[in-house]
């Protein structure tokens, strides 16, 4: 075989990445980190510390996610893990609060809780037959109105500090103090040093939680990758019925999936415990919708046989990211949700198009990505526009409606504008809609290009998203014209990619 | 436990078909939750105010925190069933208006609880003035700090007037005292995990923060546990409630906690109660009922103990 060249080598690595269950929720993230790398000021946002602390609180639905993993990769689903996490966590504090045991008692009963939670499911999907969904849903309201019931919806006094072990303890933090207190000498002490001179720009954040996040993933994808469990759980989800026929005792492995996603709620449970300021029954709400979430993000198939555990663990820590880097970047709250909605669409769309193996469907996808961006630029002084010219038809219609004599109920009132109100608002108007017109313009030659892919039309398009990135930086409106540089990116990139194909195609030739 | 046994009953009253003679001496009491531990506390004084008043109360809660589908459900339940007066506390000031105005015109008083009614009238509106008493908070917030110095605000749910009420007169008040300072919000749904995370990736990333203000003590607790998770020790960054929760004034006791106003809530379930009994036997009812706060700082909270008896 001849040695390949530089470009080919990269397409190589490039389709091999492709070919991940997991490269778009990778892809998303680090979209996603530049993004808000590039609107937060202050401490950066790669920072180690902030990294860490992000997979310090995926931990605990991550793990919880983990198990949701197995029970989907095996065709079915678990609604109740939320409410089993707040049953454990609840259940556990209360024992070690008011029983006198000992906390890793506690912990021990907690976990065989949650097992025993999950052979109830397992049972009844696997050998009654009854619908996981339905068993699960039920289960969401039993345990939860269980965990009220047990403990009377009280919280616990703080936890003891075995709890910490799951969560916030930090294993520098020992050594660090000795260092302080000149406990050491020799070769410690110059690494208690090290530690104690590093401590904030790095080993404060390194804790149990995130430690145990990582083992986890890494044990569980071990298994279900190499172990017969794993195999058979792939099995069963593609295909129950040929597992059955090949001998795979389908009922039983069912059963473990279940019983294993339980008591990955249960562990989840114990590391929210370890960050949480006390126990508490009405913890892990909604949890089911997250820890499903993360692990369609991962590229996890909705209807079994086929996903990734290491993409579920992407589906997780993109989603902290998200609440991360979003309170960060200090977004307006609905502005939040909307994001956080759209960054999902965006992974999960990454992964179809993916799976779809076509230059066509990647091509509009960059095409889509060119059009996103640009409306998001646009947005920039177009939402002003549109705001300012709502808020003057709403005035407007106040005024005619007061003199019509309507009876207005009195916060209806904060509608009216006062004069200069009305003035700075024409202002505004008279200011952003040319360049919003403009804006608008690129946005429809983009949309114009997904419809007609053609190589020139792409080319001008793109020349025209650098113009209107100058064109922003001009009228001030500097922070939007990096979206248009990507957008260029995205334009000029997109002719490219029916060529990238055949070589690609022609490079899996030659090595088979 | 009779509480418990009461709110069952209620549920299962509320869904069946009764006949009205069973509600003649009955007062409904939708509330927003039935775990939260402030809301106890309201449940509490409506569940006294009833029993002083000689009349039964039917009590239903929604399956969860922010659920306005089952709460008009349970109110048109109550009131097709011929109920003397509904107390309310809505999830949705705006989304239970018009079946309130349909009480309201087949004449059953209906007191809105803590949170107010938008869009239609009602008997009597029994809560703190959100708005005013975030403004204490905030003017007192500002003498903790010196102007320039950078906050955290955690807010409540910013879809609720509460929750805006309390943002709004906090941010107002403190803006006004600390105009050079920058307030970083953490958005969250009244949820103490979503407060955690929130006030955890400020603080680490940025080491200039000297106050962690909220909404509701459930944040409260909340940022205690993300300065715990960094390390941090009590007064590193001060923390300032709202409610005055009991684990909010012990953490207060050492040292987390500087300044806590508490609404009266209590107060706020029992006149919520006596205000629906007094008009559905015709007596005349104050359109605003104002249960008041307390400031409480670490000066006070003994006198606050005593007051609402915390032990």
């Amino acid at each position: 075989m001849t040695t390949l060249s530089l470009q080919d080598k990269a397409l190589t690595h490039l389709v091999g990445f492709f070919r991940k269950e997991w490269s778009g929720a990778l892809l998303a993230i680090l979209i996603l980190s530049v993004a808000i790398e590039m609107v937060t000021s202050g401490k950066p946002f790669f920072h180690p510390t902030n990294l860490m602390t992000i997979l310090n609180n995926s931990a605990a639905i991550g793990v919880v996610a983990g198990g949701m993993t197995l029970v989907i990769l095996a065709a079915g689903i678990d609604l109740s893990v939320g409410a089993v996490m707040g049953m454990v966590a609840a259940v556990t504090g209360y024992i070690v609060s008011y029983w006198g045991l000992p906390a890793w008692m506690a912990i021990l009963c907690g976990l065989a809780l949650g097992g025993l939670i999950g052979a109830i499911h397992g049972s009844l999907i696997a050998y009654l037959g009854m619908p996981a969904f339905i068993v699960t849903l039920a289960g969401l309201s039993v345990w939860r109105g269980s965990a009220h019931l047990s403990t009377g919806a009280q919280a616990t006094p703080k936890l003891p500090g075995t709890f910490d072990l799951f969560g916030r303890y930090n294993p520098f933090s020992g050594i660090r103090e000795q260092f302080q207190s000149g406990e050491l000498t020799g070769f410690m002490e110059s690494f208690g040093a090290f530690v104690d001179t590093h401590w904030m720009g790095f080993f404060r954040t390194f804790q149990m939680s995130m430690i145990i996040f990582v083992v986890f993933f890494i044990l569980l994808a071990v298994v279900v990758s190499n172990m017969r469990l794993g195999r058979y759980i792939y099995a069963i989800g593609s295909n129950e019925q040929g597992s059955r026929q090949a001998g795979i005792n389908t009922r039983l492995y069912t059963l473990y999936a279940y019983v294993l996603c339980s008591m990955g709620a249960a562990l989840g449970a114990m590391l929210f415990l370890g960050r949480a300021p006390y126990a508490k029954s009405d913890y892990g709400q909604m949890w089911e919708l997250n820890a499903i979430a993360a692990v369609v993000i991962g590229g996890t198939s909705l209807f079994g046989g086929r996903g990734t555990v290491v993409g579920t663990f992407m589906g997780v820590v993109l989603i902290k990211l998200i609440n991360n880097g979003l309170t960060l970047a200090q977004l307006e709250t609905f502005w939040q949700m909307v994001v956080t909605g759209l960054i999902i669409l965006v992974a999960v769309g990454i992964d179809i198009v993916r799976q779809s193996k076509s230059a066509i469907k990647v091509q509009q996808m960059l095409g889509v990505v060119a059009v996103v961006l640009a409306l998001f630029a646009a947005l920039t002084p177009l939402s002003t526009l549109i705001s300012s010219v709502i808020s003057l038809h709403e005035h407007n219609t106040m005024v005619a409606m007061q003199e019509a004599g309507t009876k207005m109920v009195s916060y209806q009132y904060a509608r009216l504008l006062d004069e200069a109100g009305v003035l700075s608002l024409n202002n505004i108007i008279a200011d952003t809609w040319m360049l919003s017109l403009a804006l608008l313009a690129l946005v429809a030659g983009a949309v114009l290009n997904v419809v007609k892919l053609h190589k020139g039309l792409a080319y001008i398009v793109g020349s025209v998203f650098v113009l209107a990135a100058l064109g922003l930086i001009a009228a001030d409106m500097a922070a939007a014209a990096p979206l248009l540089i990507l957008g260029a990116c995205a334009m000029f990139g997109l002719p490219s990619v029916p060529y990238m194909f055949a070589r690609a195609r022609e490079l899996d030739g030659g090595t088979s | 436990m009779s509480i418990k046994l009461k709110k069952l009953i209620g549920v299962i009253a509320a869904g069946a078909l009764l006949s009205s003679s069973v509600y003649a001496n009955s007062i409904g009491y939708i509330t927003k939750s039935a775990t939260n531990s402030g809301w106890m506390m309201i449940n509490q004084g409506a569940a006294d105010a009833a029993a002083e008043a000689g009349v039964d109360l039917i009590t239903v809660g929604p399956t969860f925190q922010g659920d306005l589908s089952s709460q008009l459900e349970v109110f048109e339940n109550l009131l097709a069933q011929g109920i003397m007066a509904i107390a309310i506390a809505p999830v949705d000031s705006s989304g239970i208006a018009p079946a309130v105005q349909d009480a309201m015109d087949a004449g059953v008083a209906v007191v809105a609880i803590d949170t107010g009614v938008n869009g239609a009238e009602v008997t009597s509106f029994v809560a703190t003035d959100n708005y005013a008493v975030a403004k204490v908070q905030g003017a007192y917030a500002a003498t903790l700090v010196n102007d320039g110095d950078a906050i955290i605000y955690v807010t409540g749910n910013q879809a609720q007037s509460t929750g805006q009420e309390r943002r709004n007169g906090f941010t107002e008040a403190f803006k006004t005292a600390r105009p050079n300072s920058e307030i970083l919000e953490v958005p969250t749904e009244w949820n103490s995990a979503q407060a955690q995370e929130g006030v955890e990736a400020i603080l680490n990333a940025r080491d200039d923060i000297k106050m962690v203000a909220n909404a509701w003590d459930g944040g409260t607790m909340g940022a205690k546990a993300a300065m715990e998770n960094l390390g941090l020790s009590a007064g590193d960054v001060k923390l300032v409630g709202f409610d005055g929760a009991t684990d909010a004034i012990e953490a207060m006791e050492a040292g987390w906690v500087h300044a806590d106003t508490a609404q009266m809530l209590y107060q706020m379930g029992y006149q919520g109660i006596k205000a629906a009994v007094d008009a559905s036997n015709g007596k005349e009812v104050s359109a605003r009922i104002d249960t008041g706060f307390f400031l409480v700082t670490p000066a006070t909270a003994q006198a606050y103990k005593d007051l609402v008896g915390i032990k």
